[in-house]
């Protein structure tokens, strides 16, 4: 058997030179404060950024909780193929919510995928899209959930076998998932279709299920917008794409009816796959916006 | 012991068919279903277009469309019975959460059902106007939570 010891001690170093690959190649690399900009906060444009970017849909109490439903205290139970995850408290409580968060935590949780901790986050939560935005208006969120009321709620651990690991291993996760890129205007598009794009990529985070994933659970962007299985494992995602040809809308009119109503007015495919929840938040954004995303969602043929 | 054994076979065989009934009933219970479904989606058709001002206002083509979900859905408390969670050769798209939240349920359908009487009550275009949203707001309010989107 000396053979088999020999190789035993060859593959030892090779291990060890492997998991130090793994944490070198793993390690987060979180902005520093002095890499954001100058900014003063307009609670306004925050308020409204933050119903274009859902955090209500998933920051929610739980049900059993007792408390406001319309806060987003964070706790509601998040089932997905990992484990069951709880979204954390957003209101500006110092124990149990982000009150501590320096601005730069924020920018940093929003859009490099990294906590406070320096821990990677998970990408149920849509960083990867956030990344697009604009970081002045990840600044105006952070300060609208700073008016919001303090609600004291400790949200249980994320119910995930090996979190560390798999927190650990996002990391080599982010060279295919996280395209760390800030939204660029088309000078050959309108403003309002850059505005549309802009929130449909950035805030809206649309793709994060309208789009299909690679093998790497990264977007695939070829098929970028063009439905796919739906994240709960059950049914489809529809296409955004074409969705006039497909008889799906007459026009940039009723696309903008669809999100101001949904199926109050009896768009009733906007009710369900957790689509209600986002045309509720649509339904909170002003006309111009929802005009915006319904003219550049209707120019993808 | 012969008739031990014979009425082992006929229990089996009543069992069986006992199986293979409530199999039938559960694929018309879900067809049932979704031809209740299928006369809101009827009326939506008429009342929207209403409500848009594309359609002029006329009570007795709404009235008509009313008759149709009370007649298509008259006995929707008897088709949610443990066994048509699946059918046998349509597909369904109710959710488990039908079954497991009970109340839930019966609450989100109780809300559309009480915001329908409303809209039944409403006569003039004025009141159909005001009483419709909550309707269509009720529909959302159970597919939301029960219904699983379409495969």
């Amino acid at each position: 058997m000396p053979k088999f010891k020999t190789i035993v001690k060859a593959l030892v170093p090779l291990a060890v030179l492997g998991l130090a690959g793994f944490w070198v190649l793993t390690i987060p690399h979180p902005l520093t404060a002095d890499q954001l900009p100058k900014h003063t906060a307009d609670v306004t444009n925050g308020e409204k950024l933050f119903h274009a970017s859902g955090c209500h849909s998933c920051h929610l109490p739980s049900k059993d909780s007792g408390l406001d439903e319309a806060s987003v205290a964070g706790g509601a139970p998040l089932k997905t193929p990992i484990g069951t995850l709880y979204p954390p408290n957003l209101t500006p409580d110092p124990e149990t919510g982000i009150g501590k968060w320096s601005d730069v935590d924020f920018v940093n949780a929003m859009q490099k995928g990294i906590g406070k901790d320096g821990e990677h986050l998970i990408p149920a939560f849509p960083y990867t899209s956030y990344a697009h935005m604009s970081t002045e208006d990840v600044l105006d969120i952070k300060a609208y959930l700073a008016t919001l009321p303090a609600v004291k709620n400790a949200v249980p651990q994320h119910e995930v076998t090996a979190l560390p690991l798999i927190r650990r291993g996002l990391g080599l996760w982010k060279y295919v998932g996280l395209k760390d890129a800030k939204f660029v205007n088309d000078p050959a598009q309108s403003a309002s279709w850059n505005r549309g794009a802009y929130l449909v990529n950035g805030a809206g985070h649309c793709a994060e299920c309208h789009t299909p994933r690679t093998f790497y659970m990264a977007s695939d962007d070829a098929k970028f917008l063009g439905g796919g299985p739906h994240p709960d494992g059950q049914g489809k995602v529809p296409s955004l794409r074409d969705l006039v040809g497909r008889g799906k809308y007459k026009d940039a009119a009723d696309l903008v009816s669809a999100f101001q109503d949904g199926e109050a007015m009896g768009y009733e495919h906007l009710s369900s796959g957790g689509m209600g929840a986002v045309q509720s938040n649509l339904s909170k954004l002003p006309v111009e916006d929802l005009n915006a995303i319904a003219e550049y969602l209707l120019s993808l043929k | 012991m012969k008739f031990g054994a014979m009425s082992l076979i006929a229990g089996t065989a009543m069992v069986l068919s006992a199986g293979f009934a409530m199999a039938g009933a559960a694929d018309d219970a879900i067809k049932a279903r979704q031809e209740c479904m299928k006369s809101h989606g009827a009326m939506m058709k008429v009342a929207v277009p209403m409500m848009k001002g594309e359609a002029p206002f006329d009570a007795a083509a709404l009235k008509a469309t009313y008759d149709g979900e009370d007649k298509a859905c008259a006995d929707w408390a008897k088709w949610w019975g443990a066994d048509t969670q699946k059918g046998e050769t349509v597909e369904t798209y109710a959710k488990p959460e039908i079954w497991t939240d009970a109340k839930g349920f019966e609450a989100a359908g109780g809300a559309w059902y009480e915001a329908a009487q409303k809209l039944r009550a409403a006569t003039d275009e004025a009141s159909f106007k005001a009483a419709f949203p909550a309707v269509g707001e009720g529909c959302k309010g159970c597919h939301e939570k029960f219904r699983r989107p379409k495969s």
